[in-house]
C-alpha cells in the first residue's frame, strides 16, 4: 500500500501578519483606506459542480490512476509535473511561473468530511463553514468579518448578481455584477436626482430587509464613484479570458487596486460537473480549466505588489468518484484539491497527505480519500494572513489549533 | 371558503390589523377596506401583479369565486393572448418540428456529409443552405486556420439598395433566389438598423426565416422566452402560468445544456403546464418521461451494468442469445449507470434533502430507470424504453422491493415516491414558500401535507387548503414576498399596463438582473427566498430598470403611463395618489410619499408643462421612483 506522505515540514515558522494588524484598521475620510496603509485581503475562488481534483492534479507517479482511468486519464507525458509524483493538467500551463516563483501551493485530498454527494448540500456546508449542520444561518466568511474590523464599504465583496452563501450574514457585504453599471442613473462624480430619491426612500423604509441591503448599496456606490472605475485597464501582461469568471477577476483586481479597502473576497466558476464526456487532455474539462488557470494567472500579473498582500484560496464542493464512469465521465465524489496563491504563500509544494488510489484505499471504495479538512487550510490563511485569531467563532464546532496547521503560510 | 370579518387593512401603513371579532363586525367602513385587502393578497399571490382596475374587477365578482376562477383555468377565455402568441410559430411546433426547421449543428452536419437531403419548402431549405456554408467555411477555416478568411464580397451588398426598395414579398423572393454564397455574404452585411429596414413589413413567418438563416437554434429559445414574458404579462389565467412557473423551477431543465434548448418548448407545453394543477404523480411521470429531464439529467445515457447492451447480447425474437463483439455496439462508447438522475429525483424533486433515503437507494433507484431514454435526442427524437440497457434483477428502494419487471419498475418507483409524506411535506413547503412566505408556518404546510396525503396528491386541492388557511390570509403574510426579478418586471408591465411589442429587450433585462428565463444551471431552480434576490447589484438593478422602463428607454416596450390619462390638470398631488393607487394599490410608506412629492416641483417634471400648457407634465420619473421603492419590491 502506498502511503505517501508528501510534505514533512520541521523547520520553525516565521508568522507574517498576526503581530501586526494593519491600518485598515482605522476608518479613512471616505470609507476608503488612507493611501500608503497595507491590508491583507483574502480571495476565496469556488468551483462549483464539483471539480475533478484527480484530473487537475494528476498523480501520475501512481499506477492506479491510469488503470481506474482507461480514457480519461492525462497520460504521463503530458503531464506538467510539479515534483515527480504530482502534475497539472496541461491546460493549466499558465499557472507554472507562479508556481515555480513558490508563490502557488497545493493541498491534495482536501475537503468538506461531510459525505454528502449532492451539490447543493456540499456547497452550503463549504459556505456556511459548518458541514453536516444545515441551521447554521450565516456564512464563514461574513464571520470571518466580524472580529477583523474595518468600516471600508468593500471590505467584502462577492463578485456575481447576488449575495452568496459563504458572504451572508450579519456584517455588511456587497454583490457586484458589472462594475460599470455599479449606480444609479449614469456614471460621474456626482449622485444623480434620482439616485438621492431612492436613498432617501429606502433610508426611512421601515423594511428591514430592503433598508440594510440598499444603505450597503449606496454607501459603496458612493465610494466607486470617487475611485472612477472607468478608467482602467489591467497590467501590462495581464490577459484576461473572456467570460464571466476572467471578467469577475479583472473587476474585482480594479477594486483592490483602488485602494477601497477589500478585505475578503469570493468569485466563483461552474462547469466542472463532467458526468458525461469529460475529455482527457483536451475536451470539457480541459476547457474550463484553461479559463479557470488564465483568470488566475491574468489576476496574480495585473495586482502587481498588491499580490504581496492577497491570498487566494480556491475551493470546490468535493471530487469525483476515482474511477470513470460508463460515459467517459466521473460522478460525484468525495476529497479534491485546493489551491493557495499568495505573496506570503510557500508554495511549490503540494500539501498534505496522499491517501492512495488502491481500491482498498478508496473512500466507499470509490472516491478519494479525504486527509485535509478544507477549514484546516481556510483557518491557516485567516490566522496567519487576516490576522483572525477567534476560528472557533468562524469555524463552530471545528477545533482548529495552529500546531494543525499545514504551514503553507 | 368562508373568512369572517377577522381583518381590517391599514393601508398606509401596508398591514393587515387584527381587531377583535365584536368590532369587526360593527357595520363601518373598514369592512370594506378588509375586502380590499383580501383582494390585494389574492392577486398579489395568484397573479403576476395587479393590473390598475384588477382590484375592483375582483371586489365585483368576490374574491372566493375569482379565486375558484383562477383554480379552474379551462374555465377562463383567454383568446386575447392567444393572438398574441400567434405571432410564434415555434410554440405550436412538436421537437422533431423544431430540430427539422430549424436544424441543429448535428443535422447540418448530416446533410454536409450527404446523409441527408436538403428539405423541399423553399425558405427551408434556404435556412439549411445557409448554415451549410457557415459550416465548410468553419471547416476550411480549420483546416487552414492561417489563411485570413474571404471579406464578404461587396456584390452581395450592392445588391441591398435594390431589394430594400421591393415589397416585402418580393424581397423575400429575391432572397430565395440567390445562391447560398450570395446569400450568406448579403446576411453578413446586414447589421443593426440594415437588418431592421430589410425585416421591414415581412410577416412574422418571414422574419422568422430570416433569423433563422442567422442562427436557427436562436429563433426556438428567442420564441420560448419571449412567449414566457408575453404569457405572465398577459394571461388571463394567471393563477395556471404562476403554477406553470413554479413547476418548471421545480422541476429544472437548463436551456443551456445541448440538445434541451429543442426540448424546452415541448417540455414547458406538453408536460409542465397541462398537469400544472393535476396530481402530482401524473407530473412527476411525465418529467420522468420527458426527453429535456432524460436529457439534462443523463439518464438517457445510463446502462445497467448487467444489462444485455453493457455484455454484449443481442436476444433474437425466439429468444437465442447471441454475443456482439463490443466494437460494434460501442457506438457512443458508454456502458455504466449514471445516478444524476436517481439522486436529484430523490433530493430536488420528491423527498427533499432530509427525505430518508441513503447513497444505496440512490444507485437502486439508478438502476430501476436504465432503459428510460431518447430516441435521436439531438433530432427530437421521443423517449423510449430501451429494454437491453435496463438492469436486470429485484432492486431495493426505500426499502420497498421492485421486482424485475422492466419500465414498470420505474413507475412503481414514481409511485411510492409520489405519495411518500416526506414528498408530501417537501413539496407543500415549497408551494407554501411560494405563495405565503419565506419561512411558511409549519401548522399550514401541515396541513396543506395532509392533504396532498389524501387527495392522492392533487395540487389544486392542496392549493385550496392552502387558500382556505387562516395562515394565508394573516397579516405577517401580507406584502411579505420579496419579488423574484421575473416578477419584479412582469408586475411592472402589469402596473402599467405596458404595451410589449417585441419582448427581446426584457428577455435581456432579465438577465442582467440575474434570473435569465429557462437559465437556471443548477438542478435545483432559482431560490424563492428575499435573500438571493435584495443584494446590492440586484437592487441597484431594480431601481435602474425602473427608472429606464418608465421614461421608456427600455426598447420594444411602450409605457402609456396609463394612470395618466385619468389626470387631467397638472395638480401634482392628483397625479402622486393616481399613481400610488394604480402601482401600489395605495399602500404607500409616508416615507416613499413624501420622497417622492418632494421631487414633484423638480423641474424635469414641470418644464414639458411650462414650455406648453395644454401639455402633460413628464411624470415618468415620478413613476420610476414609484416602481423602484421598496414597497414595489414586495407582493
Amino acid at each position: 500500500m502506498l502511503n505517501r506522505r508528501i510534505f514533512v515540514r520541521n523547520s520553525a515558522l516565521t508568522i507574517v501578519g498576526t503581530a501586526a494588524v494593519p491600518g485598515f484598521l482605522r476608518r479613512a475620510a471616505f470609507g476608503a483606506v488612507e493611501p500608503g496603509t497595507r491590508t491583507k485581503r483574502l480571495v476565496v475562488i469556488f468551483q462549483r459542480g464539483a471539480a475533478d481534483g484527480l484530473n487537475i492534479v494528476v498523480p501520475h507517479g501512481e499506477q492506479a490512476y491510469y488503470a481506474l482511468r482507461p480514457s480519461i486519464n492525462i497520460p504521463k507525458a503530458s503531464v506538467l509535473d510539479l515534483d515527480g509524483f504530482f502534475g497539472l493538467h496541461p491546460s493549466m500551463s499558465s499557472l507554472l511561473p507562479i508556481w515555480n516563483q513558490k508563490h502557488l501551493a497545493i493541498v491534495h485530498a482536501a475537503g468538506s468530511p461531510d459525505p454528502t454527494r449532492s451539490h447543493f448540500d456540499a456547497q452550503d456546508f463549504m459556505e456556511s463553514g459548518t458541514p453536516g449542520m444545515k441551521s447554521t444561518e450565516d456564512g464563514w466568511l461574513n464571520r470571518t468579518l466580524r472580529s477583523v474590523h474595518s468600516d471600508a464599504s468593500f471590505r467584502a465583496v462577492a463578485m456575481g448578481p447576488s449575495l452568496p452563501r459563504i458572504l451572508s450574514g450579519p456584517e455588511p457585504a456587497v454583490a457586484i455584477n458589472n462594475l460599470n453599471d455599479f449606480g444609479i442613473g449614469g456614471g460621474g462624480p456626482q449622485a444623480s436626482p434620482v439616485q438621492s430619491s431612492f436613498e432617501a426612500m429606502y433610508a426611512g423604509s421601515v423594511d428591514a430587509v430592503l433598508h440594510g441591503s440598499a444603505q450597503e448599496t449606496f454607501e459603496a456606490v458612493k465610494m466607486l464613484r470617487s475611485a472612477n472605475p472607468e478608467q482602467y485597464t489591467p497590467a501590462a501582461g495581464a490577459n484576461y479570458p473572456r467570460g464571466r469568471f476572467g471578467e469577475s477577476l479583472k473587476e474585482l483586481a480594479q477594486l483592490i487596486k483602488a485602494n477601497l479597502g477589500v478585505q475578503v473576497a469570493f468569485a466563483d466558476i461552474g462547469g466542472w460537473d463532467h458526468h458525461v464526456n469529460e475529455g482527457n487532455t483536451e475536451g470539457q474539462l480541459a476547457n474550463v480549466l484553461r479559463d479557470f488557470a488564465q483568470s488566475l494567472s491574468a489576476f496574480w500579473i495585473d495586482l502587481g505588489e498588491l499580490a504581496g498582500d492577497t491570498v487566494v484560496i480556491t475551493m470546490s464542493e468535493f471530487g469525483r468518484t476515482a474511477r470513470e464512469n460508463g460515459n467517459r465521465g466521473t460522478d460525484h465524489g468525495h476529497a479534491n484539491v485546493m489551491f493557495v496563491m499568495g505573496g506570503s504563500v510557500r508554495g511549490g509544494r503540494v500539501y498534505g497527505n496522499w491517501p492512495g488510489l488502491d481500491p482498498s484505499q478508496l473512500h466507499d471504495g470509490r472516491d478519494l480519500a479525504l486527509t485535509t479538512d478544507f477549514r484546516t487550510v481556510l483557518g491557516e490563511a485567516l490566522y496567519r494572513h487576516l490576522g483572525n485569531q477567534d476560528l472557533s467563532n468562524v469555524f463552530p464546532g471545528f477545533e482548529n489549533r495552529t500546531e494543525g496547521f499545514l504551514r503553507l503560510l | 371558503m368562508s373568512l369572517p370579518g377577522r381583518c381590517f387593512l391599514s393601508l398606509a401603513t401596508a398591514g393587515f390589523l387584527c381587531l377583535p371579532a365584536a368590532i369587526a363586525h360593527k357595520k363601518v367602513a373598514p369592512s370594506s377596506s378588509t375586502h380590499r385587502a383580501r383582494a390585494i393578497q389574492a392577486l398579489n399571490r395568484l397573479t403576476f401583479g395587479p393590473r390598475p382596475g384588477d382590484v375592483e374587477h375582483v371586489l365585483a365578482i368576490g374574491v372566493d369565486k375569482w379565486i375558484e376562477q383562477q383554480l379552474h383555468p379551462e374555465s377562463i377565455d383567454d383568446h386575447a393572448l392567444d393572438a398574441r402568441l400567434a405571432q410564434f410559430r415555434t410554440l405550436r411546433m412538436s421537437t422533431e418540428e423544431l430540430a427539422e426547421n430549424f436544424p441543429p449543428p448535428t443535422l447540418i452536419r448530416r446533410v454536409a456529409d450527404g446523409k441527408q437531403g436538403l428539405p423541399h419548402n423553399k425558405e427551408e431549405r434556404a435556412i439549411y443552405e445557409t448554415q451549410l456554408v457557415k459550416y465548410r467555411e468553419k471547416k476550411e477555416k480549420n483546416a487552414a486556420p492561417d489563411e485570413s478568411p474571404m471579406p464578404a464580397t461587396s456584390e452581395a451588398a450592392e445588391k441591398l439598395p435594390g431589394m430594400l426598395k421591393l415589397g416585402p414579398d418580393m424581397r423575400m423572393d429575391a432572397l430565395l433566389s440567390m445562391s447560398p454564397e450570395d446569400r450568406s455574404d448579403l446576411l453578413a452585411t446586414l447589421k443593426g438598423n440594415a437588418r431592421k429596414e430589410f425585416l421591414d413589413g415581412m410577416s412574422p413567418e418571414q422574419r422568422e426565416s430570416v433569423l433563422a438563416m442567422y442562427n436557427p437554434q436562436q429563433v426556438v429559445t428567442q420564441e420560448l422566452m419571449q412567449a414566457k414574458l408575453v404569457r405572465a404579462t398577459y394571461s388571463e389565467r394567471q393563477l395556471q402560468e404562476i403554477m406553470t412557473d413554479f413547476w418548471l423551477n421545480h422541476f429544472n431543465v437548463f436551456i443551456g445544456k445541448g440538445a434541451d434548448h429543442l426540448e424546452l418548448t415541448s417540455y414547458e407545453r406538453d408536460v409542465i403546464r397541462p398537469h400544472s394543477l393535476g396530481k402530482f404523480e401524473d407530473l412527476l411521470l411525465a418529467t420522468a418521461k420527458s426527453p429535456a429531464m432524460l436529457f439534462y439529467l443523463d439518464n438517457w445515457l445510463s446502462i445497467g451494468p448487467k444489462s444485455d447492451f453493457a455484455l454484449g447480447i443481442r436476444r433474437t425474437p425466439r429468444g437465442f442469445v447471441r454475443h456482439v463483439p463490443p466494437r460494434i455496439q460501442a457506438k457512443k462508447q458508454q456502458s455504466g449507470l449514471n445516478e444524476n438522475y436517481g439522486r436529484e429525483l430523490m433530493e430536488l424533486q420528491t423527498l427533499g434533502v432530509n427525505g430518508g433515503y441513503t447513497q444505496v437507494d440512490v444507485t437502486e433507484v439508478a438502476k430501476v430507470f436504465t432503459g428510460w431514454t431518447i430516441r435521436e435526442p439531438r433530432q427530437g427524437g421521443g423517449y423510449f424504453f430501451d429494454e437491453r440497457r435496463h438492469e436486470p434483477g429485484t432492486k431495493i428502494v426505500l426499502g420497498h422491493k421492485i421486482r424485475e419487471n422492466g419500465e414498470e419498475e420505474g413507475r412503481a418507483v414514481l409511485h411510492i415516491l409520489a405519495h411518500n409524506p416526506a414528498t408530501a411535506k417537501f413539496i407543500c413547503n415549497k408551494l407554501a414558500m411560494r405563495f405565503v412566505s419565506d419561512n411558511p408556518p409549519p401548522s399550514l404546510v401541515d396541513g396543506m401535507s395532509k392533504t396532498f396525503l389524501t387527495k392522492d396528491g392533487d395540487i389544486r386541492e392542496v392549493l385550496r387548503t392552502m387558500l382556505e388557511s387562516q395562515e394565508f390570509w394573516q397579516p405577517a403574510a401580507y406584502r411579505a414576498k420579496i419579488k423574484t426579478p421575473l416578477e419584479f418586471v412582469v408586475s411592472s408591465l402589469r402596473a402599467t399596463e405596458a404595451q410589449v411589442n417585441d419582448a427581446r429587450p426584457l428577455v435581456r433585462e432579465l438577465q442582467s438582473l440575474g434570473m435569465p428565463l429557462y437559465g437556471a444551471q443548477p438542478p435545483t431552480g432559482y431560490s424563492m427566498k428575499a435573500e438571493t434576490w435584495v443584494s446590492s447589484a440586484a437592487l441597484l438593478g431594480r431601481m435602474n430598470f425602473a427608472v429606464r422602463f418608465a421614461s421608456g428607454r427600455v426598447r420594444g416596450v411602450d409605457t402609456p403611463s396609463p394612470s395618466l390619462a385619468k389626470v387631467d390638470s397638472f395638480e401634482p398631488k392628483q397625479i402622486l395618489t393616481s399613481l400610488e393607487n394604480s402601482l401600489l394599490e395605495g399602500d404607500v410608506s409616508k416615507q416613499t410619499h413624501d420622497t417622492v412629492s418632494a421631487r414633484l416641483n423638480d423641474p424635469v417634471i414641470s418644464q414639458r408643462r411650462l414650455d406648453d400648457p395644454a401639455r402633460t407634465p413628464d411624470v415618468s420619473m415620478i413613476e420610476g421612483l414609484l416602481l423602484g421603492s421598496p414597497e414595489f419590491q414586495r407582493r
